[in-house]
């Protein structure tokens, strides 16, 4: 399967070219290209060891690359690496906490870091926005681990980043925090914030999404809008079950088409040059065959995501 | 210049030993005051028979130096330390923090910790014996270089430990053995051979005589060979760590 090169991305707030890290023995990222959009938000999809917290490593400054070239805001981060950071949050894949201060006091420290005076009133918007108000003077290892999360993604927005990273934020956390992170990221591109996330969650990436990247390791497979991309590699998928079992299909539905063993039922896959679902369905009615339900299902980013990892598997 | 992230930084680093201050400042301070109550008040007078002049106030500058060269050690070295194996050293790697202000944060937390248990210990010498400040000046140079140095270092630790064995590591195998045989009971001149030539290689030796040409107003050595050697320490421990921080030794991956 050949894909076709991503277009370029006007005004890029990230721009990574060939980069490449190696650790001893493992190519974590194999020459990896990549634009981000202002504005826009960004999913990371691939399986574990593909290379997605280290391609972020590298661009927050926790991992030293081997080669390639990495612009943050049109700044060469060769050139100057921390000036860009100014303007950057991250929320990390593991859970940190400083278990000498409170939660109010971890968010005040990480606004000084980021050369910002202490701002109450942002930290009890952060608090507020990621339900942390009742914890604001609690010790932070006190905390349970989703509240660590919790406070780990309001550390990584208290300074007002125009650029996040999400490395998995919601892995194992309960679905409220789920749902509220998800409303916070809208939230966050509302105000022109632009969000880089990686996600086992595919069900998240197809929520929050506008452009999305495969990567598989250490190289980036594909990366497209996710809307396009559903609708190029999305399948329409018929299924349809008959009230009395059906011996034969006609003549008009054997193309991609498969009739159940029992005869009692009926699943079309829509394809290119064959007819489009909506056709096969009304010709299932003029047919008179006995029919009972319909139901249709639209692939969704996981098998898009399973497609392309195996095309790439198969291919040569 | 981030010079309110290092600012920030800074504030952390004392209010960190401050949360525990029965661990970061008492502790110390009763082990050295025990020294006074063991080795001055009680074999005081045997040592003053040895060697001529008052005994206690010969070992204060010497235990100054101990809780100061230690705490400042400690404070720098396990900080960043337990930084690493919390995983909180990546908000510092990834907040726009350079190698200079990561530096100057973890040293100057180190070096208050350092300096008041250094002077608290001083502090309980006063109960024991009159206060002896002859030379202001010299006192405060040796004082805060030392502190320095030895907060440089710890860091240096820090940054180069990786289980928590290898943190102690310095502190055991080698500031121990140095600081005891560093001339804090005993004036180095007493030493017979080999020993006394083979102290003349142990540069703790010259800071403890430092800050005793400083308090007492003589000292075995001329001050300004302490000098010069704690500057040269100084020098060299910051362009290691300036170094090994700014290419994230053993801290970027
Ligand atoms: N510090 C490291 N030392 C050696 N190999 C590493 C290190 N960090 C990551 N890797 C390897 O690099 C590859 C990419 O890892 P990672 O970026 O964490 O993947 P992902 O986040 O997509 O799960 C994996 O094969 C992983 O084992
Ligand atoms: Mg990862």
């Amino acid at each position: 399967m050949r894909y076709t090169a991503p277009a370029p991305v006007a005004a890029p707030v990230l721009q990574v070219e060939k980069l490449v890290k190696r650790y001893r023995d493992v190519v974590a990222l194999d020459g990896v290209s990549l634009q981000i959009g202002a504005g826009e938000i960004f999913a990371l999809l691939g399986p574990n060891g593909a290379g997605k917290t280290t391609l972020i490593g590298a661009v927050c400054g926790l991992v030293k690359k081997t080669s390639g070239r990495i612009h943050l805001f049109g700044t060469d981060l060769d050139v100057d690496a921390l000036g860009p950071r100014f303007q950057v949050g991250l929320v990390p894949q593991e859970v940190n906490f400083d278990p000498f201060f409170t939660v109010t006091e971890s968010l005040r420290i990480q606004l000084g870091y980021y050369g910002r005076l202490p701002d109450e009133a942002r930290i009890a918007e952060v608090l507020e926005a990621l339900d942390l108000t009742a914890k604001a003077n609690a010790q932070t290892r006190a905390l349970s681990g989703g509240m660590k999360r919790r406070l780990l993604i309001a550390k990584a927005l208290v300074h007002r980043p125009k650029l996040v990273f999400l490395d998995e934020p919601t892995a194992g956390v309960d679905v409220e925090l789920r749902r509220d992170l998800w409303t916070y990221v809208r939230q966050l591109r509302a105000q022109g914030t632009t969000v880089v996330l990686t996600t086992h969650y595919l069900e998240e990436a197809e929520e929050l999404a506008d452009r999305v990247g495969i990567i598989n390791e250490g190289r980036l497979l594909l990366v497209e809008d996710k809307r396009a991309l559903l609708q190029r590699m999305g399948k329409k998928r018929l299924v349809v079950s008959f009230e009395r079992p059906v011996a034969r299909l006609p003549e008009a539905f054997t193309g991609g088409s498969v009739l159940s063993e029992d005869g009692k039922g009926l699943v079309y896959t829509e394809r290119p040059g064959h007819p489009r679902a909506a056709e096969v369905l009304h010709a299932l009615y003029a047919s008179g065959l006995p029919v009972q339900e319909v139901e249709t299902r639209a692939s969704k980013l996981e098998d898009v995501l399973i497609e392309v990892l195996h095309g790439r598997e198969v291919a040569p | 210049m981030n010079g309110l992230g290092l600012r920030t930084l800074l504030s952390k680093e004392v209010r960190r030993f401050l949360r525990v201050p029965g661990q970061t400042v008492l502790s110390p301070l009763i082990s050295t005051s025990l020294y006074f109550v063991v080795f001055g008040v009680s074999l005081g007078g045997r040592m003053e028979q040895v060697t001529g002049q008052p005994y206690l106030p010969f070992i204060v500058p010497g235990l100054v130096f101990l809780g100061m060269a230690n705490n400042a050690f400690l404070n720098s070295s396990s900080s960043l330390f337990i930084m690493k194996i919390q995983g909180t050293v990546v908000d510092l790697l990834v907040a726009p923090l350079g190698a200079g202000e990561i530096l100057l944060g973890f040293v100057g937390g180190a070096m208050v910790r350092g300096l008041i248990v250094g002077l608290l210990t001083w502090g309980v010498a006063l109960l024991f014996t009159p206060l002896q400040l002859v030379h202001p000046g010299a006192t405060l140079a040796f004082l805060v270089g030392t502190a320095y140095v030895f907060s440089v270092l710890g860091l240096i630790a820090a940054v180069w430990a990786e289980k928590f064995e290898q943190i102690n590591f310095f502190p055991t195998f080698v500031m121990l053995p140095l600081t005891f045989l560093g001339g804090v009971f005993y004036s180095v001149k007493q030493l017979p051979e080999p020993w006394h030539t083979v102290s003349l290689f142990n540069p703790m030796v010259y800071m403890v005589e430092g800050l005793r040409y400083g308090m007492l107003g003589s000292s075995v050595f001329p001050p300004l060979l302490g000098g010069a050697l704690l500057a040269a320490l100084a020098l060299l421990a910051t362009l290691v760590t300036y170094a090994l921080l700014a290419r994230g030794y053993k801290l970027k991956q």
